[in-house]
């Protein structure tokens, strides 16, 4: 008698695919991620055409260092780290704080059960941010990131990232008291 | 009011404008095709090295040869005219001596 005994086949992923060189396999990693890239830079830059070059610039590092990605999860961790890190460096580059109030208000218009007004002023808020506090508040709340892993992405002490999320929500709270 | 939920809501995952993904598979092509591999480059190097080191190394046979060139003319040149200094010479020791 013979036993039929279920074989197992591990498809291959995304990842491996692109790391053969499949380039569709590479479109489905940008298409997975670009939220979360693109989202990254847009709440640091509050300007969508930086944010597109940002994100544009992180998925051509990616393809450059595909080789060196172990995991899905390694491959999150490095995008969040490279598309933060290059944001903390243009903005030290450019030094520029244009705030699009077309995107602030496009973007909140999908929110019509929530106080427009409140989103985009709180969206306002975070813009006037220094830049390392943005950049972790961003990880914080877009990325639901704790404190253990935005040190490991930014490259600062846990306590840092601690300091910087408890003077940045400060900063907050005072800037939306103050006006209400 | 709870600060931290309006954060998570105003700051959620953005989607980039349509065809992102496209636009990076672009700027990707577009750079292979700009970026040739290295041995092409190694090759290209190699290449513009052999032709300068060609091009100096003829530079300096030629340099040689027209030195030979001048050194040669400039022997004859003192020999001629040693001839002459001794057929001067022999002409002023004839003077005052009674000729055949």
């Amino acid at each position: 008698m013979t036993a039929i005994v279920p074989q197992t086949f591990d498809f291959p992923t995304a990842l491996t695919r692109a790391q053969a060189g499949d380039h569709e396999a590479f479109a489905d990693l940008v298409e997975q991620h670009e939220g979360m890239v693109y989202g990254l830079a847009f709440h640091f830059f509050g300007d969508r055409s930086r944010a597109e070059e940002v994100a544009q610039d992180a998925f051509l590092q990616l393809y450059r260092n595909l080789g060196s990605i172990e995991s899905d999860a390694h491959l999150l961790f490095w995008l969040r780290q490279v598309t933060t890190r290059r944001c903390i460096d243009v903005q030290r580059r450019v030094k520029m704080k244009a705030v699009s109030l077309d995107d602030a208000v496009e973007l909140r218009a999908a929110d019509k059960w929530q106080d427009p007004l409140l989103d985009r002023r709180l969206k306002q808020l975070v813009q006037q941010l220094p830049d390392v506090q943005r950049a972790v508040v961003t990880l914080r709340y877009q990325e639901d990131l704790d404190p253990s892993e935005i040190c490991r992405i930014v490259g600062m002490p846990v306590n840092t990232v601690k300091s910087h999320l408890h003077r940045a929500l400060q900063a907050l709270r005072r800037k939306l008291e103050k006006q209400s | 009011m709870n600060l931290e939920n309006d954060l998570k809501r105003v700051l959620r995952r953005e989607s980039p404008p349509a065809g992102f993904a496209g636009r990076v598979l672009e700027r990707i092509e577009a750079e292979q095709t700009h970026r040739r591999p290295v041995w092409w480059r190694a090759a290209a190097a190699s290449v513009t090295l052999g032709l300068l080191l060609g091009g100096y190394a003829t530079h300096r046979v030629v340099e040689h040869r027209r030195g030979e060139a001048a050194k040669e003319q400039i022997l004859t040149a003192m020999r001629i005219a040693g001839e002459k200094v001794r057929y001067a010479q022999q002409e002023v020791q004839q003077i005052g001596t009674p000729r055949p």
